[in-house]
């Protein structure tokens, strides 16, 4: 029995990689999370990278990042005995995960209605690109569709560029954050009233929120938020930046910088001062200069951003020029670790774009002993995996165990705990059922 | 409608967070039924309250913005001066009635209101509290400062997006801030909510929007851990589908993504688009493809840029093909006839910006069907509902603490 918070709950995930970040989360919390994988192993085991780019299903770095604490069965859906045998799984679970097409489960015979049949306390939780209904349900839908269709890949990039794909199917985390807490809720709602329910999640709308503003700018104003790139550009096309605010190159890296904004961090002043300090903030600390600086407030800024009024952006774009060229040049003196430590203790509003690697070798991160090292026996060695993304100081969230190998726990959950004798264990494994 | 209750009736959240990882959080407690009292104050408003957008052709107000509103359906608005003695011990009764309190303020701040875990402990042995600061509540960079814009790039996201030959400049909005981070919170949220019920105890959860954050490059984290790789941006490529990107369409800025896996895939795209480029053998494999994919990508848009977008779509999809437009939010609210026929927004009548659109939850529910349940609360509207049916005041003891500044 775990300590984490929900040692009482037992999930079946059925194949799919949208959901199983889903699988994570739960398993991680302490749930009893048995992935079903087809004889052969969980599609998602044959994706890219791989432990020291071998191709082999037991090695896929994708699959053991969204499948840690859980266990794994094979059962092939497709066969009467299979589909028997899920249904008698789903019997003792508390929760099914389906990432399956719409009427998929339906077309086996093991739909929600028909599993409710045999326990009406299951709560089923479906994830698909739209959702079970609607006139684009049967839409065929992959990371790339649904981040497209959310509307938030319209947001990002460059504007001589197609608009960009996030990195790493992050329509997969949402639709999967989404289904944890839907499932979570359907829980306390069946702890107090018996019943299960239906736990629908549509991607594009599990991703919707991620537009930010701009769809309240599209109701309230009828304007149109575009992909900015890097800076602004005005109506005419000309370009900018707001000195202080954007990614810079630096010695090595980039850093962005969020430095002047009111309200956020300390002033451009304290930048400045620091730059001088270093003999390197030329004509930028005279009067002059300061008395420009002080009249840069949010609403100038604004009124710049939206480029309603040109006169206001030709006075100032020659001033912007001159001072991001200025720190431009400090900027790039210095290594982007630096610039984090040493401006955030200025107060300064800095972040270094990390690589994965600054990730895993980030003080923060570290000290506070957020990497949990796993040991991989079969692989013979142990790597870091970044640990639960909350703390609960109570009942802890961990990784409890390495990703399953494929069919790693037939044994103890059908002979164990379904009650399935060596024999007929034996020939459903002959037939190529399990 | 079965006509259940909401699986949260019953629970009341004291909610001091602002911005945007917090109230989006507690918005999805207030959708499925929670009681959620936004703590706010005329002196320290959510800055979001102060940000666009706001109607058009009026004057802007505290009640007006659209970023804020959109994150705070359904919830009471109880305005608190937390600069005064009064007002502190006001809110330690308030979380005293609660079964959660939330805020994602800098480490410090509520130690600095005496709030504190043991000092809510006295008065409320199983409170849930939910602290959600940027770094966490320990280690050398625990005070650093920071919000949604600066995780993006910190957790390791703008590193890994958008195209090689561009500086790595992030997408477009503070993503972290909208599901991942609110989502997590939640997640564990309920988790310690039905530990509770079943046990009796509550906790602490913390939650470093870094930490959170970071968790969504875990793959390439595993990369850099077992293989020594630091994975570099590509774009909208991927190694093991092709064709897979974004391409130009007719009309202004409009985009379709095509994402090709499979032979049959292939095989039915080429059905559709029936030029003579896609019976060049070079194309018809996968590792082909991928070989001559710029060129590829420039004959899938010279074909792409002289239909619509929306056509493209059908006509792939209706082969089998996953495709989809990139759309704007102009496409998401009034155009996309799916999100329309599942009424995904909602349109709710607010007191001062009309009728306006909201977000609709991010999870359905068959037999409780959650949602927003009322637009965004004017700040301070509930103030004398929160004074008298939750804390339990005397109208002479408001008005005296609207007379001494507590209420403001």
């Amino acid at each position: 029995m775990s300590e984490g918070p929900l040692s009482d709950v037992r999930v079946l995930e059925l194949p799919g990689a949208a959901g199983a970040y889903c699988g994570k989360l739960l398993a991680d919390l302490g749930a009893d999370v048995i992935k079903v994988e087809p004889p052969g192993g969980d599609p998602s085991r044959r994706l890219p990278p791989f432990f020291h780019d071998d191709p082999h299903p037991e090695k896929s770095l994708y699959f053991f990042a969204f499948n840690t604490s859980k266990r794994s069965i094979t059962l092939d859906l497709g066969r009467a005995d299979g589909r028997a045998l899920l249904q008698r799984l789903a019997q003792r679970a508390d929760v099914l995960i389906d990432c399956f097409p719409p009427g998929h489960m339906e077309s086996l015979g093991l739909g929600y209605e028909s599993l409710r049949q045999l326990n009406p306390a299951l709560v089923y939780c479906s994830i698909t690109g739209f959702g079970l209904w609607g006139p684009h349900a049967h839409y065929k839908c992959s990371d790339l569709i649904a981040v497209a269709m959310s509307g938030m890949m319209y947001l990002a990039g460059f504007p001589e560029d197609p608009p960009n794909r996030p990195y790493g199917d992050q329509s997969y985390y949402c639709a999967s954050v989404q289904a944890a807490a839907g499932i979570l809720t359907a829980l306390l709602h069946r702890d107090r009233m018996g019943r299960g329910q239906l736990v629908e999640v549509s991607m594009q709308e599990a991703l919707a929120m991620n537009q930010e503003t701009a769809m309240q700018y599209w109701d309230l104003r009828q304007e149109l938020r575009r992909r900015q790139g890097e800076g602004r550009r005005l109506p005419s096309g000309e370009w900018f930046r707001v000195p202080g605010i954007g990614t810079y190159e630096c010695a090595d890296g980039h850093v962005y910088l969020m430095i002047g904004v009111p309200g956020f961090g300390a002033p451009i002043s304290v930048l400045i001062q620091w730059m001088a300090e270093e003999g390197m903030a030329q004509d930028l600390t005279s009067p002059e200069w300061q008395e420009v600086f002080s009249r840069l407030d949010l609403r100038l800024l604004v009124q710049l951003y939206q480029g309603a009024d040109t006169s206001a952006a030709q006075e100032w774009l020659p001033r912007f020029r001159h001072v991001d060229g200025i720190i431009e040049a400090f900027v790039r003196t210095k290594r982007k670790q630096e610039l984090y430590e040493e401006g955030q203790r200025r107060g300064l509003l800095v972040a270094p774009v990390n690589t994965p690697r600054d990730v895993l070798e980030n003080r923060q991160l570290n000290e506070r002993g957020f990497f949990q090292e796993i040991e991989h026996p079969e692989l013979g060695t142990t790597f870091r995996y970044p640990g639960p993304p909350y703390r609960l100081h109570g009942t802890p969230a961990r990784i409890w165990r390495r990703p399953p190998r494929i069919g790693e726990h037939n044994r103890e959950v059908y002979l164990g705990e379904l009650g399935l004798t060596e024999a007929e264990l034996a020939a459903l494994a002959g037939a190529g059922i399990i | 409608m079965t006509g259940d209750e909401l699986p949260l009736k019953g629970i009341r959240v004291a909610d001091f967070s602002w911005f945007g990882a917090g109230p989006i959080f507690t918005m999805a407690l207030a959708h499925y039924g929670a009681e959620v009292i936004r703590i706010e104050s005329q002196i320290r408003p959510d800055g979001l309250r102060l940000t666009q957008p706001m109607p058009k052709d009026r004057p802007p107000g505290i009640n007006l913005s659209g970023y804020y509103n959109n994150f705070n359906a359904g919830k009471l608005s109880f305005s608190l001066n937390m600069a005064s003695q009064q007002g502190r011990e006001l809110a330690l009764r308030l979380i005293a009635k609660s079964d959660i309190v939330a805020e994602n303020f800098t480490p410090g701040t509520f130690e600095k209101w005496g709030l504190t875990y043991e000092r809510i402990l006295q008065v409320k042995p199983d409170i849930i509290m939910v602290r959600e600061p940027m770094q966490g509540l320990s280690g050398p960079h625990r005070d650093f400062a920071g919000f949604g814009a600066v995780i993006t790039p910190l957790a390791g996201i703008s590193y890994l997006s958008g195209f090689p030959h561009r500086p790595p400049v992030g997408l477009g909005t503070n993503y972290t801030d909208y599901v991942i981070n609110p989502g997590h919170a939640l997640v564990a949220t309920l988790a310690a909510l039905r530990y509770r019920n079943r046990t009796g105890k509550g906790q602490l959860i913390e939650v470093a929007q870094f930490e959170s954050s970071v968790n969504v490059i875990s793959v390439a984290l595993l990369d850099c851990a077992a293989n020594g790789r630091v994975q570099e941006r590509q774009g909208n490529r991927l190694p093991y589908a092709c064709p897979h990107g974004a391409y130009r369409c007719q009309g202004d800025d409009r985009w379709v993504a095509i994402a090709v896996f499979s032979d049959e895939e292939w095989e039915a795209f080429c059905r559709v688009v029936d030029e003579e480029w896609v019976r060049d053998q070079r194309f018809a494999t996968l590792l082909g493809r991928k070989a001559h994919e710029d060129e590829l990508d420039r004959l899938i848009e010279s074909w792409t840029s002289q239909r619509e977008a929306e056509e493209v779509m059908e006509q792939l999809q209706a082969a089998g093909v996953p495709a989809g437009v990139v759309q704007s939010a102009a496409d998401t609210l009034d155009r996309d006839p799916h999100l329309k026929a599942r009424g995904y927004y909602h349109y709710l009548e607010h007191p001062e910006a009309g009728r306006t659109a909201y977000d609709g939850p991010g999870f359905r529910l068959s037999e409780t069907p959650g949602g927003p349940r009322g637009p965004a609360p004017l700040l301070g509207q509930h103030t004398e509902y929160v004074c008298k049916q939750v804390l339990g005041l005397s109208d002479d003891e408001i008005a005296d603490l609207v007379a001494e500044g507590v209420l403001q």
